[in-house]
Parts: structure tokens; sequence; C-alpha cells
């Protein structure tokens, strides 16, 4: 047997270690440690279970009863409910999101201004935002309410025709919509606040100078520099939306005749109202590429090009 | 070299690492064993110590149950006294309670199932133990009930409580909806409705009595009372909302019996010429005599907005709440009918877990919840139909006006809902179907297509009563 000589083993962990550059890799795998494991057993081990129970018929009382391979998915391609809840959702998405962007953008700048109030104004803005989304969609299901709410209260009151919004539907999701911009645009005008706040004062004192209006610092100094923090405010609350659920399953229950049924509300009553939890897994896996490639096209077309 | 501070640092920033790291490891372990007699709020009174309890280890069994302040104040004392018999025979146990709202009950039972919670007692919707005893959530306790003692309970109840015949759990309570209304509303209207179920009203004449209930009196287009709030809540339930379909056919007809026996077809029995025209009628109320509004308004009878509510009598309770000094004159009369008058039974159900580690005591705890002694604690708190026949009959209240109706309409046309272990799936698209009926949707097409839905989401249960 050979004596490898102590010298010869390379050095020990313990030089390893106080090697500077090694040391300092280290630390910074310690301090994202903790938030790499809360992502793999929060996040990343129930999408791989859900990969896996998407080839399953399973149940969450049954269990796994029988390997069916890529059925689900066939079926979701045939599968009339889930093509409208997947129209219900973008149509959610895409009617919200400029909505709530341009409501937000506009928020923001009104209560950027150095004026008395404005702290007490951005609060209001943001308190529906710490409130229970629950809470929220009780409360408007109650305004909407055709023959007991508010909003028709109101329309009474100028004289207008009472107007049924949740059990009509045409004006179902509509209602949804404005109950959850309500929710969520004060988290996105918080944002954009913050990012109004982080561009230097240098360049709209270099713009003014130069003789620009309010709408061209708006234009060429605002907006280019605001484009980092609009882009993270786009992608985040595009993914949110669409994971809507809590006002849908408070106010319609994805009804009248599935105008509100987003897909995610779809999700939860086929897993746990119809005990097929196979194929709400194979259509999460189908919500989860969707949100994948809308986020993929996002970050493309969004990425800021200007640094400061 | 680093400087002794920097080096310091460095270390202390790599020690708090490591007790950041430990404890999340630590949160994930499996749960400890859950502390004993520790209470929860509306829980009875603590587990005693072992050396109270003749040297036994004290046992805390997990209830999941509905959410419900009066019922917690009858768990609390049908707890106490079941510590006490057999001369303190279970004083070692306890019961957590984890309550949910009645929406989140099954998702909940389901999870908790799927997660491997170790859980003891389910409070089960009567309608749903077949699904639990399909999928083996529960234990059979055919053989720990004799024959005697199931005899006990309203037969209905023991139709609901079982599975191919092997019964899989005692009931609490039953239920019997009838039409409740406020004589303040109905003397306004110079209406008298009947007193006994023999001269219920058919459906069009109820329709007449609600017509004349509903007043504008602003006439600003929205009645300032309605004429009928047909059920509990704001949901459009099979437990209310399905009498409609059913009632419209004769005894032993598809349309009534509501589903093949086979527990699995739909077609031919939930989209009967006759089931769709009393959903037809169903969308009249809503929409043509505008009766009942489009969109449920919460505690609408309650608050003096409706005049005719159809309701359990449990109604009494929630009146007797809200005016406790009086000042509601509530009254009731048979549930309106097409062809056959009916009401849909509901029984509440104690079910052990099939993950008990304390079957022993679990069953001890229901036998004597279900007992008569803990029946009569349960009605003595919330005032419900029991459905021990034994206690019914003793109940004085029972054979006076109005329970005495209640009682006798429970057992004339009381039947249990549709019994299949895909009621849960049956149910939500029948709810979908109604309240798209009630918004204006063909009740034709609707109750068509509902039925092929239904008979889609519950095909894997094909064979199960063979």
């Amino acid at each position: 047997m050979s004596v490898v000589p102590k010298s010869s083993r390379g050095p020990s962990w313990w030089t390893y270690m106080r090697r500077s550059k090694t040391r300092t890799y280290i630390i910074s795998a310690l301090f994202i440690l903790p938030a790499l494991i809360n992502f793999a057993i929060f996040r990343y081990v129930p999408i791989l279970w859900a990969a896996r129970a998407s080839t399953w018929q399973y149940s969450l009382l049954g269990g796994y009863r029988e390997w069916i391979g890529m059925e689900h998915y066939l079926r979701a391609l045939q599968d009339p409910i889930l093509h409208k809840s997947l129209r219900v959702t973008f149509t959610y998405v895409l009617v919200k999101m400029p909505l709530e962007m341009v409501l937000a953008l506009a928020l923001a700048l009104f209560t950027n201004q150095v004026r008395k109030g404005m702290g007490t104004m951005r609060t209001i803005i943001f308190t529906p935002v710490v409130m229970s989304m629950v809470v929220v969609s009780v409360i408007w299901a109650l305004i909407f309410n055709a023959d007991s709410g508010l909003l028709n209260a109101f329309l009474r009151m100028i004289g207008l025709p009472k107007q049924i919004f949740l059990t009509n539907p045409k004006l179902a999701l509509p209602s949804i919509i404005t109950t959850a911009i309500w929710k969520d645009v004060g988290f996105s005008t918080i944002l954009i606040v913050a990012g109004l706040k982080g561009i230097p004062g240098q360049f709209y004192e270099a713009a003014i100078v130069d003789g620009a209006n309010r709408w061209q610092l708006f234009r060429h100094v605002t907006l280019p520099l605001l484009r980092r923090t609009l882009f993270f405010v786009v992608v985040t609350q595009t993914i949110f939306s669409f994971q809507v659920f809590i006002p849908v399953y408070s106010m319609t229950r994805g009804g009248p005749l599935d105008a509100t049924k987003v897909i995610v509300y779809y999700i939860y009553q086929l897993g746990f109202l119809f005990q097929d939890m196979g194929y709400a897994a194979a259509v999460s896996m189908i919500l989860l590429v969707i949100i994948l490639i809308i986020s993929l096209i996002q970050i493309r077309f969004l990425r800021s090009e200007v640094e400061y | 070299m680093l400087n002794p501070l920097r080096r310091h640092r460095t270390w202390w920033i790599a020690a708090a690492l490591l007790v950041i790291l430990s404890l999340v490891l630590a949160a994930c372990q499996p749960a400890a064993p859950a502390p004993e007699a520790q209470p929860a709020e509306g829980q009875g009174e603590a587990a005693p110590a072992a050396a109270e309890t003749g040297g036994k280890e004290p046992v805390v069994l997990k209830f999941l149950k509905l959410n419900d302040p009066v019922e917690a104040i009858a768990f609390a004392k049908i707890e106490e006294e079941f510590r006490k018999i057999d001369g303190g025979k279970w004083s070692y146990v306890s019961i957590e309670y984890d309550t949910v709202a009645f929406r989140d009950l099954f998702p909940k039972i389901e999870t908790s199932v799927a997660a491997g919670v170790e859980l003891d007692l389910i409070q089960a919707d009567g309608p749903d133990m077949k699904h639990y005893a399909w999928n083996k959530v529960l234990i059979p306790l055919d053989e720990y009930f004799t024959e005697e003692e199931k005899a006990a309970f309203a037969p209905q109840s023991i139709e609901e409580g079982s599975y191919k015949g092997v019964f899989y759990g005692p009931p609490f309570m039953q239920s019997c909806s009838l039409m409740w209304y406020n004589r303040d509303f109905t003397d306004a209207a110079g209406i008298q409705p009947p007193k006994n179920l023999d001269d219920s009203w058919t459906m069009e004449e109820a329709l007449d009595a609600w017509q004349k209930t509903t007043v504008d009196n602003d006439g600003d287009g929205t009645p300032d009372v309605w004429g009928i709030r047909w059920g509990q809540g704001t949901w459009t339930g099979d437990y209310e909302h399905g009498i409609f379909r059913r009632s419209n056919g004769e005894k032993g007809s598809p349309t009534y019996m509501g589903m093949a026996p086979d527990g699995v077809t739909f077609q031919g029995y939930f989209d009967t010429p006759e089931a769709i025209e009393a959903m037809q009628f169903y969308q009249d109320m809503h929409l043509k005599y505008k009766v009942t509004p489009v969109e449920p308004i919460p505690n609408i009878f309650q608050s003096k907005k409706a005049a005719f509510v159809v309701f359990p009598d449990n109604i009494i309770g929630d009146i007797n709440n809200q005016y406790p000094d009086g000042g509601f004159n509530l009254e009731v009369t048979g549930i309106p009918y097409f062809k056959t008058q009916l009401c849909h039974t509901g029984s509440w159900h104690y079910g052990i877990s099939a993950n008990t580690k304390h079957f022993d005591e679990a069953l001890a705890f229901v036998k004597f919840a279900s007992s008569k002694e803990g029946s009569r604690i349960y009605y003595e708190a919330l005032r419900q139909l029991p459905a021990r026949l034994d206690l019914l009959n003793e109940l004085p209240e029972y054979n006076e006006y109005p329970q005495k109706l209640v009682k006798e309409g429970f057992q004339k046309f009381g039947i249990p809902r549709i019994q299949t272990p895909g009621y849960t799936e049956y149910q939500q698209v029948f709810a979908e179907v109604a309240q798209n009926i009630a918004s204006g949707a063909d009740p034709a097409e609707q109750m068509k297509e509902g039925a092929i839905r239904i008979e889609q989401a519950v095909a894997k249960y094909k064979g199960w009563n063979e």
C-alpha cells in the first residue's frame, strides 16, 4: 500500500475555506440557501409532483389509480369548458392589465408630486392592497347586487335603469375586473412611485434647460427611465392576473354560463369538486407553460435598454 | 490577511445562517405529537392529567367539522358528559376541533386525507357519505351498531349513512325544508296559508301568494318585499333547488327519482320534459313574475325583505336569535309542489377516519354523541329536527304547530337526495345549471347539457353499487 505524502494530497478543506474567493462564494451560497430551500420545497417540488400527477388517474381521496400517460393532455385539447375558461382568462388579463397599468401610472405621477397630502393619498390608494381579497370580494358583491346594491342605488339616483351585474353574462366579468383593479392598482402604483423616485433629477433639469415641456419630459425622460420598473410591474401583475381565483370563487362561482370561469377556478373545480386531480394537474401544467411563454415574450420586448 | 474584526463578523454571519438553516430544516420535520390538553376556542374541557385518569395517557381526538358557534357549545357539553359515562372510563379523552365553513368542508376533508393528517372524526354531510365510503376514507361501523340501535334512527338517515348496505356513520340531526312565512306580510296581502300538510299549495297556488306579497312601495322597480326566497343562504344547491325538478314527477317516475338506480346515469332522469318544465317555472319565478331576486340577498327573510322562505326548522332558532324580544310573526305551511310533494332530507353524520389511531376512543365518542342522551344535548342547543326517532317522539314541541308540520313533512314526504358516490360532482353541475336558468339561459338546453356533464363527471363510479 502506497502512502501518499501529506503535501501531495492537495490543500485541506480548511485551507480551501481560507482562500478569500472561495470563502466569499460559500458565504454567498449560505445567504441564498434558505431561499433556495424554500423555493425547492414549496415551488419546484410541487411543480414536479403536479407534472407526475398529470399522467395519472389521481384524486385526493382515492390516490393514484392508473398511469395514463398523456391522456389528460389529449383530453384538454377537446375540452370545450377548458377552451372557454382560457378565453375568459385571456379576456380578463387583456382587459385588466392595460387598464390597471394606465391607472397606476396616472396615480403614481399624481401622487409623486411634491404637494401636501400626497403621502396620505398614497396610503389611501395602497389600503385595498393590504385588505383580504375575500373581504374585498364580499363587499364588492354587495355593491354590485342587482336589488340592494350601492351601485344600482346610485344608478337609480341619477335616473339610469337598474343593471344586473353578477348574473348577467355580459357584465359579470367586467364586474370581477373592476373589483380586481380596485384591489391591485395600489400595488402597481407604489412600485411605479418607487421607480419615479429613482430617476435622477439631473435628467429632468437637463431636459428643461433644453426647453422640454411637460409632455416631452414624460415621453422622453420619465417613460424610458421607468421602463425597468414598468417591466417588473407588467410581468408580475400579468402572472398574478392569470392566477385570479378568489373574486370568482366569492362573487360568481364561475357563472353565469361560465362567463367568469377563469382557468384557476376551473382547476379548483376539477381537482376539489369533480375528484379529477390528475386532469386538474394537467390543466395546471398547461397554465404554467402559457405563463412561461407570455413572461418570456414580455421579457424580450420590455427589457430596458437604458441604464442609469 | 483579513483583519480580526472582519473575520469575526464573517463567522457571526456564517453562524447566523446556520441557525436560520437549522430553523428551516426543523420546520420541515414531521409535526410533533399534538400538545395534550390544550383546548382551542370553543373546545370542551382540557384533557385531565394522566394521574387523574387512572394512569391512562390523555388522548386527543381530532374532529374536522363545520364552523358553527352554537354547535360548538353543543359539542363542548357532549364532550363533558362523554367523559363522565361508564364511571369515567373515557375521562382521558378530549376533542380538538378543526372547524371550517360549509363550502370548504368537503375540500378540507379531501386535502386532510391526501396529506395524511392525523384525523379521528369527520362531520360528513349525508349525501357525501357514499363518496367517503367509496374512497375508503371512513371506517365502516356496521358491526358496532346493532339492528336495534340502527332502528332508533330515521330510515332516511340510515340510507344516507350507508354504502352498499353497510352502515358507515350515525346521524346527529335531520332536516326537511318547509315554507315559512312572515304573517305580517301575508295578513297585509289578505292571504291565509294552509296550516296542515294535506292542504299544501301547489306551485301555481303558491305563485299567486308570492305575487300578492311582492310589494314595491316606492315604484322604483325593485320590490321592498319579495314574495319568496327559495332556500337557505345564497347558493343554488340541490338540497332545496333540486326539489323543483323531482317534484314534477309522479312517485317512482324517472323525474321523481332524479337519477337511474345505477347512480351514474342522468340522461332520461335529469332532463325529462317534466324536469325541464319545472325548471322553466323556476326561471319564470325569477324573470317573468319577479317574485324572487335573481341575485340572492343574504338573510332576506330574516331581515323582513321576503314574505316566504323555504328553509329547515332551524329558521326558528335564527329568528329567535335575531328577534329575542319577539317582533317577528313566524309561521309555517307545507312546501309547494307540482305533482308530488317532497322535501329533501339532510342529515349530518359522524364518521371515523380511516387514519385514526384512536379507534376505540373515537367509536365510544360517536356512540355516545349519537345516543339519545347525546342527541338530546345537541337538540337542546340547536333545536333542529333530531335524527333519532325515539328522541323526536318524546319532544312535546313536535306535537304542536309549527314544528308538528316539520315532523309530519319529514315522515310523510321526506326523501334523501340522490344516493351516489358522485353527489358532489352532480351538485356542482346542478348548481351551475340552476344559476344559469335563473339568469335567463334556456332550461331545456341547460338540463340536457347538464345531464351529459354530470354523466361524464361521475363515470368513474360506474358499477359502484353492483
